[in-house]
């Protein structure tokens, strides 16, 4: 079953298609890869998922509900939530402020009750602030809690973001290059994590990167994109033998 | 029909002027994408020192025209140096640059009030008052000279930036200060010149201003019209600063003309609020969408 | 300088620190600039002193009276121009303010530009004080809790707040809305101090001074704009010598102020009681030489 379909979906800057008439399923419940060379459209995708940018054409359903279009904070309230290829985090707020702000999805009392600091606000402030120290000792961090984010090193600051991600209760995480600018050993050690979460929070994970071993290693299920439109898509053995796949990537000899 | 064509007349010559202030925060914005608020004072000194240098020093129009916009051309200059280069140094964000120009245009406003006073002083009579008639139409000499004059600017302006090696360095530069850095352009110069233009015609647009009413720390406030004029025909566009002050200027003559003079600076700020509510982009500017 | 000398003082530092409290949400806590605010006082200002004088209300129903306007109004204009990309709102807030200073010149029920004498005399010391103390708990109060952390997040960083779900245009619009109510508290303070009003009370130099005011304290603090509005207000009206120059200062402060300290006297941080034992312990231990990654906030 697929969590979110993408039908003939389709994006136009002035007269360049960036995407055009992608359609693709990401399966519930496990990890999916998106690859593709430099500005084949990976990213342009998720901002069209998330709202960030205005769909041009096509639908994208999740949880067969259409989501096109929407606000990216109705989208992000839906369960689709993602990082973002260069980072970013609230910078100049500590490791804790981060993940602390992405749990207030879980909280309701409203703005007199903030005023008037009436018992709902005391207590699901509590909450608040146990959930984010929870996420925190999950992920590693808790003992770089008071750090402003932006002082973190490069891979954890990465780490903070899947944190802050999943503090929204996602039902799908959306991965924009997560091993970008890390070396193998930290590669490794975000593959683990990543495999890891995944059956914790019950999620579905669409992955975006350039480091095939990773893709290859953790995704079950893969599409290619190449200039903006659909390549291939299968298991990691149909893609890595794949011709077609091979020549974008490769180019043909002769 | 005649009182039309009057205020037509006006308009054009009050637009003009605005459209040789407008241009100067145009071309800062289309660079530095950030409103230059300090320009104002740089206009009002524009017109003091005009008046200094011809009461003062008795130097002879012409001379002083150019003295005045040369020292503004400087002062403007300074500016850029002291309130902003420190801060595209450290690649502040925009806020901080408009909170910058708002400190340097008060700083500019109250030392004069400090060191010159409050007062009003008038422009020695440089042309006759009397009036030039056409027909039913009357034709103050100074309009006249503040049209022609912010006109061959104007002209100059564009021949400049079409042109000119400097000028197309500009242009490029409003596209991307990153790109053309990279291409081998020298952006810091691109700036400081773009600094010396707009004071330059801030001096003469601040002098046509002295000789047509009178000199006065808080001129400053009349320049934010110009301001909304650049606005009204989209902030960064030279061709719509122009057009946007000379429609400007009509309206806010048949306005006086027509309704009231109490409305004439009234419909400017409403017709500011209009634009950003209607079309933010203004009459000629460009719309962008934000890259995530 | 007698006590009466002093308390008129303060009562003025406190009518502006109200609206620079206001102020301080806006621009401070969710980074919106407005160079409108004194459009806000404006109409607090007006409407309270038309309740009290021509309907004869009472002066605490007729200055929130005056905070609701103020809402109402900020509510109107943000509906149209908080979607405005940076530059632009503070563009429409400057042509707001001035917008509002030419109308009220042109209300001859008012006085016009004339002005409109006659308003008792309600304001005093105690209820400035008052005022200001519950001004302050409330604003702390929201700050710290989901609804000012959802301000700081889209002061931060608008996409990043957008993708774990804030609503940006409804978290702008609210702080907007609190912070023109606080700013029509500040007017209608101001209307029944001076007894006078007149719309050239509320011109762009008062907006803009009382930005300064928020900056010099500290984006983020509030006790910075406490500190600022108090030293800011009372320093020139003690030297009164020296007044022409007050603006001068003021104007090169600010560049100064931003290319050397943008954050401001405070920096973010507050004085409360426990942030101030924090830096004690700190300096004893540690001498002071803490590297900047661990100095945290004690904004949240």
């Amino acid at each position: 079953m697929n969590i979110l379909e993408m039908k003939n979906l389709t994006k136009c800057f002035g007269g360049l298609t960036a995407v055009g008439n992608v359609d693709f399923g990401v399966p519930k419940g496990i990890i999916s890869g998106l690859i593709g060379p430099n500005g084949a459209g990976k990213t342009t995708i998720f901002n069209l998922i998330t709202g960030v940018y205005k769909v041009t054409d096509g639908k994208i359903l999740f949880k067969d509900n259409d989501i096109t279009n929407k606000e990216p904070y109705l989208i992000s309230g839906q369960g689709i939530t993602r990082t973002f290829q260069n980072i970013r985090l609230f910078k100049k707020l500590t490791v804790y402020e981060n993940v602390l702000i992405a749990c207030h999805s879980n909280g309701n009392y409203n703005l007199l009750e903030s005023v008037l600091r009436l018992p709902r606000c005391r207590k699901q402030e509590k909450q608040l602030k146990q959930k984010a120290d929870d996420l925190l000792e999950i992920m590693g961090l808790k003992d770089r809690k008071d750090l402003i984010a932006n002082n973190l090193p490069y891979g954890l600051q990465r780490r903070l973001e899947i944190a802050r991600a999943l503090a929204l209760n996602p039902e799908l995480l959306l991965l924009d290059e997560p091993a970008a600018g890390m070396n193998p050993d930290e590669t490794a050690q975000l593959m683990t994590l990543i495999s890891d979460i995944r059956p914790k929070f019950d999620l579905s994970v669409l992955i975006i990167d350039h480091h095939m071993d990773l893709v290859m290693g953790i995704c079950e299920k893969i599409m290619v994109l190449n200039f903006g439109c659909k390549l291939a898509e299968g298991t990691p053995q149909d893609i890595q033998n794949n011709p077609k796949v091979i020549e974008a990537y490769l180019g043909v000899e002769g | 029909m005649s009182r039309f064509l009057q205020q037509l007349i006006n308009g054009l010559s009050i637009g003009s002027v605005y459209a040789l202030m407008a241009v100067g925060y145009s071309l800062v914005y289309s660079i530095m994408n950030f409103s230059n608020f300090a320009h104002g004072g740089v206009i009002m000194l524009g017109a003091y020192f005009g008046y200094y240098y011809l009461t003062k020093l008795g130097l002879p129009f012409f001379v002083a025209f150019i003295a005045s916009a040369l020292t503004t051309g400087i002062l403007a200059v300074v500016i850029e140096r002291g309130a902003y280069k420190p801060l595209r140094e450290r690649k502040a964000p925009f806020l901080y640059f408009i909170i910058s120009a708002m400190g340097a245009s008060i700083f500019l406003e109250n030392i004069v009030i400090a060191t010159i006073g409050p007062t009003f002083k008038s422009y020695p009579e440089i042309l006759s008052r009397t009036p030039i008639q056409l027909g039913s139409v009357t034709l103050g000499r100074i309009d006249l000279t503040m049209f022609i004059i912010s006109a061959i600017c104007l002209a100059l302006l564009v021949f400049f930036i079409d042109f000119t090696k400097m000028g197309k360095a500009i242009q490029a530069t409003s596209y991307s200060v990153k790109a053309s850095a990279l291409m081998g352009i020298n952006t810091d110069l691109v700036i400081i010149v773009v600094f010396a233009l707009g004071g330059f015609f801030a001096g003469i647009a601040g002098v046509l201003f002295g000789m047509k009413y009178t000199v006065y720390p808080q001129i400053g406030i009349i320049t934010n019209k110009s301001f909304i004029a650049a606005v009204f025909g989209g902030l960064g566009s030279l061709p719509g600063a122009v057009v946007g002050s000379i429609l400007l200027g009509i309206i806010e003559t048949m306005t006086s003309g027509y309704l009231s003079s109490n409305y004439r600076d009234l419909i400017a700020f409403v017709l500011l609020i209009a634009i950003l509510v209607f079309r933010p982009s203004g009459l000629m500017g460009k719309i962008t969408e934000d890259k995530a | 300088m007698d006590l009466y000398y002093i308390q008129g003082i303060l009562m003025l530092a406190g009518i502006n620190l109200m609206s620079v409290l206001g102020l301080s949400l806006l621009t401070g806590f969710t980074g919106m600039f407005s160079f409108g605010h004194a459009g806000f006082m404006a109409i607090g200002g007006y409407t309270s002193a038309m309740m009290t004088v021509n309907y004869g209300w009472p002066f605490i129903p007729a200055l929130l009276m005056g905070a609701l306007t103020a809402a109402l109004m900020s509510a109107l204009i943000g509906k149209l121009t908080l979607n405005l990309k940076g530059d632009y709102f503070c563009i429409a807030t400057l042509g707001f303010g001035e917008a509002i200073r030419l109308v009220l010149d042109n209300v001859q029920y008012f006085g016009g530009a004339r002005g409109w004498p006659g308003i008792p005399n309600y304001t005093n010391f105690t209820n400035v004080l008052i005022i200001n103390i519950i001004a302050i708990i409330i604003l702390a109060n929201i700050i710290r809790s989901r609804q000012g952390r959802n301000m700081i997040a889209v002061r931060e960083e608008e996409l990043a707040s957008q993708i774990v779900g804030i609503n940006v245009f409804k978290y702008k619009l609210i702080s907007l809305m609190i912070s023109a109510a606080y700013a029509g508290i500040a007017g209608g303070l101001m209307a029944h101090y001076m007894t006078f009003l007149q719309p050239k009370m509320f011109s762009l130099v008062k907006s803009t001074e009382l930005t300064i005011i928020v900056i010099f304290g500290g984006l983020g603090s509030i006790s910075g704009s406490v500190l600022g509005a108090l030293v800011l207000t009372s320093l020139p009206e003690i030297l009164r010598s020296f007044s022409n120059w007050r603006l001068v200062i003021y104007g090169l402060s600010v560049i100064v102020i931003m290319i050397s300290r943008p954050e401001g006297l405070m920096g973010g941080y507050e004085l409360t009681p426990s942030s101030m034992k924090k830096l004690f312990t700190r300096m004893r231990s540690k001498k002071g030489n803490l590297p900047k990654s661990m100095e945290g906030g004690d904004t949240l």
